[in-house]
């Protein structure tokens, strides 16, 4: 499946290599690794799953004890209504993220074609092409990898939830009271640290599987270099329309993370129409919230209100924009305002005022004030 | 004309500088999450400020005037015989070689936000000389504000 020249690409070429003629051994473009074959991407064929939790087993075994555990009392923000998120003490949970908690089975029953259809869905990070969370982050401790691995380096985050709350899936999770904050100014900035899947960083630099795609027993995932998977989910996703009776052409409908936030590295295909399946998921969400909440309310009113706004951490399944796509056309503004500037000036350098200092000083006009 | 008074388009490009300057360090300030925390975002007219893309945007906008502005006068000063000083704008080398350091970060982070690969740990030295330059601009114009008294100057 080729991919498409854009404006984008026609701008990411231009600045690869203005950055390659800077500064060689430093910087490659995403371009040169996908064409490279460095780029992995995987595929979830979600026909296969039967939910077993296979996965989430071993990703919390490998995982789940290099995740920080605060230490003694934790510190009380400022101002208090900055929320302390401790999952310490909630490790076991594995129906949704949790910084303890990589990845989570969206179990479903949908009601599609007149008859009750269930659907599992392994839901961890997306692994975006271009992530929002690696680029609004302001410190450079979410970071995406040459492989397409997007990751947070707990040794400096500061743990603001800027990278969550930027995510169209609202991904990373807190853990307050541990990190590089406690040694700074626990209490005027920072809360812990973000936890999110790496899809298995160390393992795959060794040239290992991801834990969740090797003891999989249905072989829900597959990975490898991101060409090879764009066609085999393109493939598997027109089988899947065809056998939907929604016609070969319709098979963009049947995927999910091909073109969300301008591309993932998380391709899942699905035998119902994502369409379908995100009302679904939404209403299974609102179903779980108003439990929690009422759950909350009896004990605590006043934690139930705010729970309204708070993260679910479970994942939509709604079609995404690129929510870079503005950085595209800024730049073209960055590029274009010095040019401006520069006819601007020379606009003024030769039109029939002759503007130099010493005309502008006798005439006392274009004159500066001083604060 | 005193020493520190050639400004071209009078006092409306002298206070759009400044103006420009405080919009960007606000904005660039609102990178780190604590607009919300801090209640800015709570105050009347600033609940855009609590959105991480909008700050975003508005910083590459307010630096794209910048750039506008300097390239206006850059272009004015290859012109005028002598030396002048203008009105706005750094005033010693200091000030010129941190808006240079910054503006060689931030073409890093705009190429990072098309998507470009840089190492990791690149970057985060990238962001922290960003940030810091900023802090050492703003330092350094305050502390020129406060010790001239008149001269508002940055750099």
């Amino acid at each position: 499946m080729a991919r498409n020249l854009s404006r984008r690409s026609f701008l990411k070429g231009g600045a690869a290599a203005a950055a390659t003629l800077a500064a060689s051994p430093l910087v490659l473009p995403q371009a040169v690794q996908a064409a490279t074959g460095q780029e992995l991407c995987t595929v979830l064929d979600l026909s296969k799953c039967i939910g077993c939790e296979s996965c989430v087993d071993a990703c919390r075994e490998q995982w789940q004890d290099t995740v920080l555990v605060p230490q003694g009392p934790m510190p009380k923000p400022f101002p208090e209504r900055v929320p302390i998120e401790d999952w310490s003490k909630k490790k076991d949970v594995q129906d949704r993220l949790t910084p303890y908690n990589f990845l989570y089975i969206e179990m479903l029953e949908i009601d599609y074609k007149g008859e009750s259809r269930e659907l599992n869905i392994p839901r961890r990070c997306m692994h975006c092409l271009n992530p929002p969370c690696v680029d609004l982050c302001p410190f450079g401790a979410s970071r995406v990898e040459k492989n397409g691995v997007v990751h947070i380096d707990s040794e400096i985050c500061l743990g603001g939830a800027k990278c969550r709350k930027v995510c169209p899936w609202h991904i990373p999770q807190r853990q307050s009271g541990v990190g590089i904050y406690l040694d700074l100014m626990p209490t005027l900035a920072g809360n812990g640290v973000m936890f999110k899947c790496h899809r298995c960083l160390p393992l795959v630099k060794e040239g290992k599987q991801p834990r969740c795609v090797e003891v999989c027993p249905e072989h829900v995932q597959s990975i490898g270099p991101r060409s090879q998977m764009l066609k085999k989910a393109e493939a598997l996703a027109r089988q899947m329309a065809k056998k939907d009776g929604a016609g070969e052409d319709k098979w963009k409908d049947y995927v999910y993370g091909l073109e969300e936030n301008g591309g993932t590295s998380t391709i899942y295909v699905s035998p119902i129409p994502f369409a379908v399946v995100a009302k679904a998921i939404d209403k299974q969400h609102r179903e779980i919230k108003q439990e929690e909440i009422a759950r909350v309310a009896k004990k605590n009113p006043k934690k139930a209100k705010r729970m309204k706004k708070s993260n679910l951490g479970r994942p939509h399944m709604h079609r995404v924009a690129d929510a870079m796509a503005n950085a595209e056309n800024l730049t073209y503004a960055l590029a274009l305002a010095p040019v401006a500037g520069v006819v601007a000036g020379f606009t003024k350098l030769f039109s029939k005022l002759n503007h130099t200092p010493s005309s502008e000083a006798s005439s006392g006009q274009d004159k500066g004030g001083q604060a | 004309m005193s020493k520190y008074d050639y400004s071209p388009g009078g006092r409306t490009f002298y206070w759009v500088y400044y103006l420009t300057l405080v919009v960007i360090a606000f904005s660039g300030m609102g990178q780190m999450p604590i607009l919300k925390r801090y209640y800015i975002a709570d105050l009347p007219l600033m609940t855009w400020s609590a959105n991480f893309y909008t700050v975003a945007w508005l910083h590459y906008l307010v630096v794209a005037l910048l750039l506008a502005l300097l390239a206006w006068r850059f272009t004015l000063n290859s012109r005028i015989p002598g030396k002048v000083a203008w009105a706005w704008g750094p005033r010693s080398w200091w000030g010129w070689t941190l808006l240079a350091i910054l503006f060689c970060s931030g073409v890093i982070k705009v190429f990072k936000n098309l998507g470009v690969y840089f190492p990791p740990s690149f970057l985060v030295v990238n962001d922290l000389i960003h940030i810091g330059s900023t802090m050492a601009f703003m330092i350094s114009g305050l502390v020129r504000l406060f010790l001239k008294g008149k001269q508002p100057a940055i750099g």
